[in-house]
């Protein structure tokens, strides 16, 4: 019952905290509770949100991955390279090859990080220097245009009113959280990142667990760039750049435990809302982009020594 | 028997040098211009920084920790030398030593987070990324030092420019720093009882309390030096390129991350030498360098640079565990 108490109170709080900001922008800008900005704001975010959520299945397992940005990038070279050859493919297709690299990069950083036994930490570090250096190689670092109406609809279509990354991003949260709250594999996830060898050894098999997480997560990331390519109609190298810390970042303020076997979905859309939020309201505000940095940092340093004291508080008591 | 100790043993340095070599010898034998003394001396100059930023960082590994937030000391060490030299006036040695001892603040601030309040030194050095990198753009907007950031002072144009004998064109300064700075770090760490010490709370921190040595104190002091080192790259950095903008050593962190990694520094802390990490830096370099090369007289792209970067890192790492379970194996049919 205290367990659960607690969790509760761990989301109320980042609520009440994204409440706080709510009151206080809006009485800084007018404009900030207008329909054109909460929505611009929402999309803003669904793009790195989805990223984020799954993001949170990799950490809660005890694992990183730095390669979202890469990943990302070459999403967007890829499918911006095959749209403007000379005798396309289908853009169904197209499509699926996008997330099909995502996957792939998935695939190889789980396969290194399950079987290889390797640091999560690194392999992603060089998975993220090969999906950046390959989008290089491909695009040969030119911007590729990318006109089209399946992705234009994806990023920019809107379904009552609702554009469409708010309803992938709503979806992906719903499905997540579903699976890691509701479901056997999201104990698994649990359980591998509350300790893997107690894991290993009451019978859960923890490498394939594993792969399939880092498999989701190279797909989001892939996800997240076919987004950004509909809201940019450009396929570049340069996407995503540094969107992997900022994804970190959201998901770590969202009370996910860097140590593993903490952590929850509505957290982490909680984490996401308050950093777009923050970035939203601040820029209406009038401050200036270059300052935005330095809140950020200080959120996240005030955020996880708050975390930090509170188990502190708790192990002792 | 000494291939076999080169595979097996726990040691990358040698495997490490015969990558060097054979990187060199393929550039070489590829490209016409590669293996010339001009070229030797380009990728030399190129590297100062980051070595310098490889070693600060090897001090925080090696006590299990890590800093991501080192780029950004050194673009804000980079603005401020600016600052200082332009709107402050400062003589070259202040400058200098104020820089230092800010980067060591910076160090300082990140250290006392991690061992007082406890936070991991990942988000820690995250957060401080982050608020760094924005200082430093405040500084610049608010000096302007973006559009102005040039020096044009020889004194510290020379800080980075020197060559010994003087303009014989024969040692450059930076590499006299190099030399130094890793020449002290090696006798610091192997041959003092705080370097020891550096080791020990790496190796298992438990047991090094217990053995009473002060572990926050010795993390305390290496993320300082991480700080304090970063802040001289910069500097050295600023000298060599003759201006400081705010976005110097943005990205930068994870090459460094690379660098360490590939050089046999456990990121779990307690193990690593500074001759992997500097020939670590020199592959990399060379691959840097050495893709140019390629470039001219092949069709492959420069771009491939960082791809082969990130596949020498898996291949590194790959081989290294790969090590660790087959001489657990091995341990296993021998008991």
């Amino acid at each position: 019952m205290k367990i659960i108490g607690n969790k509760i109170t761990t989301n109320m709080s980042l609520f009440a905290f994204l409440g706080f900001l709510i009151i206080v922008f809006s009485f800084t800008s007018e404009h900030f509770l207008g329909y054109y900005n909460i929505i611009s704001l929402l999309t803003n975010i669904s793009y790195s949100g989805i990223a984020a959520i799954v993001l949170t299945l990799v950490m809660i397992s005890r694992g990183l991955d730095i390669s979202i940005g890469g990943v990302i990038g070459l999403t967007t070279v890829v499918v911006a390279t095959l749209y403007s050859q000379p005798d396309p493919f289908p853009v169904w297709l197209i499509l699926i090859i996008g997330l099909s690299t995502g996957t792939l990069v998935g695939l190889l950083n789980g396969w290194c990080i399950a079987v290889m036994d390797m640091d999560p930490i690194i392999t992603t570090l060089g998975a993220m220097a090969i999906t950046r250096g390959l989008a290089y190689v491909i695009s040969d670092a030119q911007s590729i245009l990318m006109f089209e109406e399946t992705t234009d609809f994806i990023s920019n279509g809107t379904i009552f009113y609702i554009p469409m990354p708010i309803i992938l991003f709503l979806i992906t949260a719903l499905i997540f959280s579903i699976i890691l709250h509701k479901s056997k594999f999201g104990r698994t996830i649990y359980a591998i990142g509350a300790n893997e060898a107690s894991a290993k050894l009451s019978g859960i098999s923890v490498k394939p667990v594993k792969i399939i997480l880092y498999v989701l997560s190279g797909l989001a990331a892939s996800v997240s760039g076919i987004i950004l390519i509909g809201q940019t109609s450009v396929g570049m190298p340069q996407h995503g750049l540094g969107t992997e810390l900022e994804v970190i970042t959201a998901v770590l303020l969202g009370g996910t435990a860097l140590s593993g076997g903490k952590g929850t979905i509505y957290g982490t859309i909680a984490g996401v809302l308050i950093l777009g939020v923050l970035f939203n309201g601040l820029t209406i505000s009038g401050v200036r982009y270059v300052h935005l940095q330095i809140f950020q940092g200080i959120l996240l340093l005030v955020a996880v020594a708050t975390y930090e004291i509170k188990t502190r508080n708790e192990v002792a008591s | 028997m000494w291939l076999k100790k080169l595979i097996y043993s726990d040691d990358i340095v040698g495997a490490l040098g015969i990558f060097l070599v054979l990187l060199v010898l393929f550039f070489s034998i590829r490209t016409p211009h590669f293996f010339s003394l001009i070229n030797f001396y380009s990728i030399i100059g190129n590297i100062p920084a980051m070595a310098i930023l490889c070693l600060g960082l090897t001090f925080v590994v090696l006590v299990g920790d890590l800093d991501l937030s080192l780029g950004s000391i050194l673009g804000i060490t980079a603005i401020l030398a600016v600052f200082f030299f332009k709107v402050m006036h400062f003589p070259l040695w202040l400058n200098l030593i104020s820089c230092v001892i800010i980067g060591g603040f910076f160090g300082a601030f990140n250290g006392a987070v991690v061992t007082k309040i406890g936070i991991n030194s990942i988000i820690t050095t995250l957060g401080t990324m982050a608020l760094i990198r924005g200082l430093t753009y405040w500084i610049a907007m608010d000096v302007d030092a973006m559009q102005v950031g040039r020096i044009t002072d020889q004194a510290f144009l020379n800080f980075g420019r020197y060559y010994f004998p003087e303009k014989s064109r024969l040692i450059p300064i930076t590499l006299v720093y190099i030399v130094i700075l890793y020449g002290a770090s090696a006798l610091f760490l192997n041959h003092t009882s705080f370097g020891r010490q550096i080791y020990a709370v790496g190796s298992n921190e438990a047991t090094a309390r217990l053995a009473g040595i002060n572990v926050k104190r010795v993390k305390f002091v290496c993320f300082i030096i991480a700080g304090m080192l970063s802040a001289f790259g910069g500097l050295v950095l600023v000298a060599q390129l003759g201006l400081g903008e705010a976005y110097t050593g943005q990205n930068m962190i994870l090459e460094v991350i690379t660098a360490v990694v590939l050089g046999g520094v456990l990121l779990t802390g307690g193990k690593g030498r500074l001759t992997g990490v500097i020939i670590a830096v020199l592959i990399l370099g060379v691959i840097r360098n050495g893709m140019v090369h390629l470039e001219q007289v092949t069709d492959i792209s420069v771009y491939w640079r960082d791809a082969a970067k990130g596949v020498v890192l898996l291949l590194a790492i790959g081989l290294y565990s790969f090590r660790k379970s087959f001489n657990a194996k091995r341990l296993r049919t021998r008991q």
